[in-house]
């Protein structure tokens, strides 16, 4: 296929600036987490670089993802799918066991994470599915979506990683709303679900229960998922209106703030940044979330347009989900903060889906042929 | 080729797109209220909070001030203790560490290894969790040498009391122990593992020895690591204790007493310092520095003679004969007799159908009050209180400051005890009776006064009837409690009534030709004996049946006048026992009397020439 220079006129250049921004901060805001005070040293843990490494492999995989037409994603979406959930079974059969959850292949020297790739190609296939349903979805539609996704989630959730698996389903959910229900699949969800949720209590695992538990009450377990919570909350509120300054958060720097560069990176923000700095992170994801929306909005086909809603809900969650448990809004689930929170897999993952949607965006002008 | 003209929005479904503005929209507004909320509305509170979290006040020690003698001897010093500590943090090998700590200190591993078990929970793994307290230098020397290649040992070094003189100051100086719960939470400048006085001057000088600590803010992190620290407030040392004891003579009385239970002390009348504050049995106050083991403690606790108590302020006995100088001056000063007044002592006097005698078989005969005292008539003061009443007699005994403390610093003085009608009802829901009063005219029955009483009004006597406050501390102003009930007349009756009782009395013992010397002396009766008539030779009766003997006295030579107090529980006759035994607390004082001594070493003192004979078995004096 020929290389058609409206392409790059064409390119969503917001969505390639806001990323690049956002990972800017995120490495930025790594290299203050990284840091811990010993007397008057300041030491630093080799976070931030290894994640810039992450991110131009990422680059990499964002770039070769718009080289192709994204209509071959379409085609690919079942294979990937099928290949991946064969690895999540061997992940549970033969994986390496890190912190009591088995979530890596070793390949080579490597960890490799199927769920990672699992998110995609779920995304993919959820993309595919719905964009074939010209009308709102039946309860037969659900159904089928629903067959295909949930295998895969629990897969992910008994490895166990609640967060990507929830991250998973969540996002299968926001694109069938994005789609739209029937009239009565709708108003039945609407009445069932707040019955059934707490249903979903009883197939909590204690640890699970209590987190939630804690949410309400920190001071319920103060050293344990409650330390979390009030530390994390310390860091955020004690930075005020403008922040301690960069590098000068004490709560992260004196290592009080747990798992600051991974989960609860984005307090180390919020303490050395303060209100300010957080509105103005919080307004570039919120203008980054758009940009899946205009292209969803804008793209020349349903897939296209599907596949820019999934990556908008998969942002979405994580973002909701991460700064809702660092502001102590929502309980302690381990979800990172896209591009903020330090990770490898998830980096590349994010520069991925970040290239899909670009690609999307870029084709939108497409002449058909015939 | 045609361009695409369909309007995308026909392939996003409409409801979606809005679902998409809404959460973002949606997302902006939830974190931004709670950004709001935790930063700048709580965002002080927050800040606050985290300020705690990071910055810690830690009190500095201060040293603690030495105890010394009038002349300077140290009594009490704080020295450095080298503790043996083990940071498991840095060691790499804990077993293979401890097995060399035990072979450098010959502690027993297995003990070791407890320890580490044990401490665990307490001690945070980068702190350094004590192995052994208090190093001996040889094993300390070794493991100096050999520390380096061990990572994770650590000498800690803290400060330790020390008392040189040990058993010798005990009583006097009480000891300090590590804090307990309560001191802790009572002092907020107390920190765990603190030592604090407990007994003696250091429980009651605890503020001035300890000084003030200092305070500096640390900078911890979340593992309670400490990174920077600055000085707030530098630590006051604990400033010295300079005491009016005088440890050679402090000594000596120590040794004279050796072997007895028994109090000795010696003050100077004119400012009531105490120069010696002997208590026999005694212990050895260093062994409670570093925690009293179990059974030691409990082998002093429950050893009959008591080694604890400090007999001269906590021991509280009938005063026996010695009380006659009280009963003297009540009598003179409340207008009952008259010095020139003659007595007959027949020997016994009735109280309703009730016979008291008198310890001299057959009486006195005629007495003046100078004779009654001098031959320590017992009838003469029978007769005395009898007239007096026990309630008149009781008022004057507490205005001459017996049955209430004296107010010496020393923790748990005991008040003694003057009976009178009100006591008795109160005590014992029974009335007084007359032959009550009349025991209590010798001094016997329930009354009861502590060597430091005696000593006391002593020396109150002796300046001119100023009633002094003991006072152990040299740098402490003279202070004047009352006066005693006295005219001048009266007092120097007194006064050479106890003159005369040295040269032709009781006290002979204590006669020297180069020094005015004064005395009184007593034998209190323990138990009380069913019949009077029954009397047995001290050496013959039982221990604790003996009766206790007192001698009160006071010399003058050259211008310097001291109070000497002893009593000997169950030692006897005051003259026999305490008699040969301050007179040499006499000679320390004034040096050796001149010329022969007036009888042989070890010689009765019953058999001394010129004294009157007393039979030794008899109760009075």
């Amino acid at each position: 296929m020929p290389f058609d220079r409206r392409f790059i006129l064409s390119v969503n250049w917001s969505l390639v600036a806001l990323t690049a921004m956002l990972f800017g901060v995120g490495v930025l805001n790594l290299y203050s987490a990284s840091g811990f005070r010993m007397g008057d040293e300041l030491s630093m843990q080799p976070f931030y670089n290894r994640q810039l490494i992450w991110g131009l492999a990422g680059l990499g995989c964002m770039l070769a993802m718009v080289v192709f037409d994204y209509k071959y994603l379409a085609a690919i979406a079942w294979p990937l799918v099928i290949s991946t959930s064969v690895l999540l079974v061997l992940v549970l059969v033969m994986g390496k066991t890190v912190g009591g959850a088995k979530r890596w292949l070793p390949i080579g020297g490597f960890a490799f994470q199927p769920s990672e790739v699992a998110k995609i190609a779920l995304l993919l296939l959820a993309a595919k599915i719905l964009s074939k349903r010209s009308e709102r979805l039946g309860w037969l539609d659900l159904a089928g979506i629903l067959a295909v996704s949930l295998p895969v989630a629990l897969l992910i959730i008994v490895e166990p990683d609640l967060g990507t698996g929830l991250n998973v389903l969540l996002l299968v959910a926001g694109l069938i709303l994005y789609r739209g229900l029937t009239g009565p699949v709708f108003k039945t969800l609407a009445i069932a679900g707040p019955i059934l949720i707490p249903c979903g209590w009883f197939f909590l695992k204690p640890y699970q229960k209590g987190r939630i538990l804690t949410l309400f009450d920190p001071q319920r377990d103060p050293l344990g998922a409650g330390y979390h919570i009030i530390q994390s909350q310390i860091a955020i509120g004690s930075g005020q209106m403008w922040g301690k300054g960069f590098l000068e958060g004490t709560q992260s720097q004196l290592r009080y703030l747990p798992e600051k560069h991974t989960d609860f990176a984005v307090a180390v923000f919020a303490e050395e940044w303060g209100f300010m700095g957080g509105i103005a992170l919080l307004t570039l994801f919120c203008l980054f979330l758009l940009q899946f929306y205009v292209t969803a909005k804008n793209a020349k086909d349903r897939f296209g347009s599907y596949l820019a809603a999934g990556v908008f809900f998969y942002f979405f969650w994580q973002i909701l989900i991460n700064m809702g448990m660092v502001l102590g809004i929502m309980p302690v689930v381990g979800i990172p903060l896209p591009f903020i929170s330090y990770g490898g897999s998830a980096t590349i993952v994010n520069f991925t889906l970040v290239g899909i949607v670009v690609n999307v965006s870029m084709r939108r002008y497409l002449f058909k042929k015939g | 080729m045609r361009l695409e003209t369909e309007t995308p929005q026909q392939h996003a479904p409409r409801s979606g797109l809005i679902l998409l503005q809404a959460l973002v929209l949606g997302l902006f507004c939830l974190f931004t209220l709670r950004l709001w909320y935790l930063q700048v509305h709580k965002g002080g509170t927050f800040s606050d909070m985290a300020r705690d979290n990071q910055l810690r006040q830690v009190l500095i020690g201060s040293a603690r001030g030495r105890i010394l003698d009038r002349s300077g001897t140290p009594l009490a010093v704080s020295e450095p203790s080298f503790a043996l500590g083990l940071v498991r943090e840095d060691c790499e090998d804990i077993d293979g560490t401890l097995t060399k700590v035990s072979e450098w200190t010959g502690v027993d591993k297995h003990v070791l290894s407890e320890t580490v078990k044990r401490g665990k929970k307490r001690v945070k793994p980068f702190e350094p969790l004590i192995l052994i307290t208090d190093l001996p230098y040889e094993a300390l020397a070794r493991i100096e040498a050999n520390a380096m290649l061990y990572p994770g040992l650590e000498i800690v070094v803290r400060q330790k009391r020390y008392y040189p003189t040990g058993a010798l100051m005990s009583h006097v100086l009480g000891y300090v122990a590590e804090a307990n719960e309560d001191e802790l939470e009572k002092n907020p400048q107390l920190s765990l593992g603190d030592s604090v006085g407990k007994q003696g001057l250091e429980l009651t000088h605890e503020d001035e020895l300890r000084g003030s600590k200092g305070r500096k803010q640390v900078e911890v992190d979340a593992f309670g690591r400490q990174h920077n620290e600055f000085i707030l407030e530098p630590p006051r040392a604990g400033a010295d204790l300079k005491l009016s004891i005088d440890i050679g003579l402090q000594k000596e009385c120590s040794r004279l007493l050796e072997g007895q239970a028994g109090a000795l002390l010696v003050m100077e009348p004119d400012t009531g310092k105490i120069l010696a504050m002997v208590s026999q049995p005694s212990f050895d106050n260093n062994m409670f520095v570093l925690g009293v083991p179990a059974d030691k403690w409990r082998e002093l606790r429950d050893n009959p003679r008591h080694p604890i108590q400090n007999r001269v302020t906590q021991g509280v006995y009938p005063p026996g004969s010695v009380f006659k100088l009280l009963m003297a001056a009540a009598g003179l000063s409340e207008g009952f007799v008259r010095p020139g007044d003659v007595v007959a002592c027949p020997g016994v006097y009735k109280v309703g159908n009730r016979d008291f005698h008198d310890w001299k078989k057959g009486g006195h005969g005629a007495l003046d009050l100078r004779g009654a005292l001098v031959h320590s008539c017992d009838i003469y003061f029978y007769k005395l209180g009898d007239r007096m009443g026990i309630d008149r007699l009781h008022d004057y005994a507490v205005a001459s400051g017996f049955g209430t403390r004296t107010g010496i610093d020393l923790p748990h003085e005991k008040a003694g005890l003057i009976p009178s009608k009100e006591w008795k009802k109160k005590r014992f829901g029974a009335a007084w009776s007359k032959g009550e009063t009349v025991i209590a005219s010798i001094g016997q029955g329930y009354v009861l006064t502590s060597p430091l009483q005696i000593g006391r009004y002593l020396s109150a006597l002796v300046n001119g009837g100023r009633l002094m406050k003991p006072e152990l501390v040299e740098t402490e102003a003279p202070q004047v409690d009352a006066t005693l009930p006295l005219k001048d007349g009266d007092r120097q009756v007194i006064l050479d009534a106890m003159v005369a009782t040295v040269e032709s009395g009781t006290a002979k013992s204590l006669l020297r030709s180069d020094a005015v010397m004064a005395g009184k002396t007593g034998t209190a009766q323990v138990v009380k004996l069913i019949n009077a008539d029954i009397r047995r030779k001290t050496h013959e009766m039982p221990y604790e049946q003996r009766d206790h003997a007192w001698l009160a006295s006071w010399g003058r030579k050259d211008g310097k006048t001291y109070v000497v107090v002893c009593l000997v529980e169950h030692g006897g006759h005051g003259g026999e026992v305490s008699g040969p035994l301050v007179r040499k607390v006499y000679e320390y004082l004034f040096g050796p009397a001149p010329g022969k001594p007036p009888r042989a070493a070890g010689a009765a003192p019953a058999a001394a020439p010129g004294e009157p004979a007393v039979d030794p078995g008899d109760v009075g004096d």
